[in-house]
């Protein structure tokens, strides 16, 4: 690197030390900040995805007993007497659809097996499916909230 | 003499104004003329004008790098047909499939052409990388050339798997959900990287059109460019490897050992050593004709061989997308099955661990291994011990990814091809 004043040698003169380094230093930071600016420009700030609440039916559309799979939601509605449970069906290895098996679920993708109660049996899944909160509305329908997650044992008791 | 038709015809046009216009160097005649064929035209001087004859043998390159560059233009070519026609649109990429098959004339054909040009890609980019590990040809001076090298091959990975999801078709759609899973798993970058890549948490008309937008220029461009690098550094770094050539290729100049009052050329300041310096001119060919007839020779065997495929078979494509229903098994593209197998153990440490320290391995390579030994011959004895480690890395790979394409039923249950496979039950 050549400084401006002495274009021959290696030495650098005070004010071409200053001028450089803050070169540089503008130079760096420009390119910093419009990388930065780049990455935030595609990180979306709006999403236009189902909403991660969302009403069902009335309780009593699911019979007691039941295990229904909500295709639109991909969850599980899960009734047992008069309580109400939902579970997700986004399997927790690699995002697959679980399908609904005799004593749990299955993952079709790499043959996660998961119990009643969400939680792995078998296969390469790290984590038990995910619960989610169940409310009732006013006009008497269910509400699921997917964004809100609960422990297995946390029923809505009608 | 008795000079064909085609030929004196395009002698004739040579002489005139225009022809001459076009080409400084008409048809060579003499070996001055074949250097300066070579010198003169922009799409041959990125090559020599000589060449060694050791570079020239089909059995010593076999000609892999070359077919993986043609299989790219072609890749090129039969692409941008295709964006005239392709919408990234989540409700009509679908449909533009079904008219390229039935209605667009020719749209089967090309279609067919660019993905298995991209099946073959793949394949011959991996071929060409074993290759030149098992001849040494990533030893000094070519350890960075290897390493763009390896920027290579994952941007073609990139691209194939980017690729793979414009169809919309349920094993596009599955497939990028588990390959962006995988992303997910990354430590502390993962989780921000999926939603990046997707442009959202879901695989939907956000990420379309960002595979799109990587697929059809953003990885396109950088894998041009990148390729543009490796085969200028093919030249700069002294052609071909070659058993018996010199290590060090370019000597250091410092600027005060030169005269000072003089103007320098060029060639006093790029002490890079041409393939001409210390070699026998024994060794040497013309590139004109022996090493530009062999190129064209080979492109043409490409192209057939593309033609072919894509005439006799046809690419898949499945029903529309379902993103409530995977198909079953889910399986990703051939050259991911391997990785999909891993993945089927341990997410994190099948689609993350493993496969991040092989490419860290593939890249620092030429920099562990320094001895000079047995470069430019394949299989050499001085490289037993190197050579096994990767060969049994290659056959662990290869039996992961006959495991993942051939043993792999529904649940991603163990099934044995030569039985049939069990009837998929759907269970909702
Ligand atoms: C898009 C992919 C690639 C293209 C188009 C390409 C193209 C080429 C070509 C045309 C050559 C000349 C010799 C030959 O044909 O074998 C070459 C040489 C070479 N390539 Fe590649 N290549 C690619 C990927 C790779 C990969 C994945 C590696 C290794 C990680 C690699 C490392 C090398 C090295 C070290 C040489 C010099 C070999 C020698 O001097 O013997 N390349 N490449
Ligand atoms: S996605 Fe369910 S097991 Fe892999």
């Amino acid at each position: 690197m050549n400084s401006p004043t002495s274009p021959r040698s290696d030495e650098v003169s005070r004010r071409g030390f200053v001028q450089l380094t803050l070169g540089w230093l503008a130079g760096t930071f420009a390119l910093a900040a419009s990388a930065a600016a780049a990455v935030r420009f595609l990180v979306p700030n709006v999403l236009f995805e189902p909403s991660l609440r969302f009403k069902l039916g009335k309780p009593d559309d699911y019979p007691d007993g039941s295990v229904s799979f909500l295709e639109d939601e991909r969850v599980f509605l899960v009734r047992k007497g008069n309580t109400f449970r939902c579970l997700s069906a986004v399997c927790t290895h690699l995002g697959c659809t679980v399908n609904r098996a005799d004593h749990g679920y299955h993952c079709p993708c790499h043959g996660s097996v998961f119990d009643e109660q969400g939680v792995v049996k078998s296969g390469p899944a790290p984590r038990a499916l995910e619960w989610f909160l169940v409310a009732l509305s006013k006009d008497n329908r269910l509400l699921v909230d997917k964004s809100q997650r609960v422990n297995a044992d946390k029923y809505l008791v009608l | 003499m008795n000079t064909p038709f085609l030929k004196r015809l395009w002698q004739g046009f040579e002489r005139t104004r225009v022809g001459r216009s076009i080409f400084r160097v008409g048809l060579p005649q003499s070996n001055l003329e074949r250097s300066q064929a070579m010198v003169s035209s922009f799409l041959l001087h990125v090559q020599p004008a000589k060449v060694n004859r050791h570079s020239l043998r089909a059995s010593y390159s076999l000609g892999l790098g070359l077919v993986s560059l043609y299989l790219f233009l072609i890749l090129i070519g039969t692409g941008v047909l295709l964006m005239f026609y392709y919408v990234p649109s989540t409700e009509r990429a679908y449909n533009v499939m079904k008219d390229l098959q039935f209605v667009v004339s020719a749209g089967l054909v090309l279609r067919n052409m660019h993905r298995w040009a991209a099946h073959l890609m793949v394949l011959f980019v991996v071929l060409h990388l074993c290759r030149v590990y098992y001849t040494g040809a990533y030893k000094r001076p070519r350890e960075f050339n290897w390493v763009i090298g390896v920027g290579l091959f994952l941007l073609t990975l990139g691209l194939s798997f980017t690729g793979y999801l414009l169809p919309w078709d349920q094993l596009a759609f599955w497939a990028i959900t588990v390959g962006t899973s995988i992303a997910g798993y990354a430590p502390v970058l993962g989780p921000k990287l999926k939603y990046l890549l997707l442009g959202g948490n879901v695989v939907g008309q956000e990420a379309l059109i960002r595979f799109y937008a990587l697929h059809v220029i953003v990885l396109p461009a950088v894998a041009g460019l990148a390729v543009a690098v490796h085969l200028w550094r093919v030249r700069k770094d002294g052609g071909l490897s070659r058993p018996d050539e010199p290590a060090d290729l370019v000597q250091q100049v410092e600027l005060s050992q030169l005269p000072v009052n003089k103007t320098y050329g060029l060639m006093e300041l790029a002490r890079g050593r041409t393939p001409q310096v210390d070699q026998n001119p024994e060794d040497q060919v013309f590139s004109w004709p022996h090493l530009v007839f062999r190129e064209l020779l080979l492109f043409l065997l490409v192209t057939a061989m593309v033609l072919f495929l894509a005439i006799f078979w046809n690419a898949p494509l499945e029903e529309l997308a379902n993103p409530i229903h995977p198909p079953n098994p889910a399986k990703a593209p051939w050259y991911f099955l391997g990785l999909q197998e891993l993945v089927s153990y341990s997410a994190f440490w099948g689609g993350v661990v493993v496969p991040g320290l092989l490419v860290l391995a593939l890249v620092l390579l030429p920099y562990l291994d320094r001895g000079r030994r047995g470069v430019g011959r394949w299989f050499a004895r001085e490289r037993a011990v190197a050579n096994s480690v990767f060969s049994l890395c290659l056959l662990v790979a290869v039996v992961l990814t006959l495991i993942g394409s051939l043993f792999r039923g529904p649940n991603w249950g163990w099934v044995e091809p030569w039985k049939s496979t069990p009837a998929i039950t759907e269970e909702h």
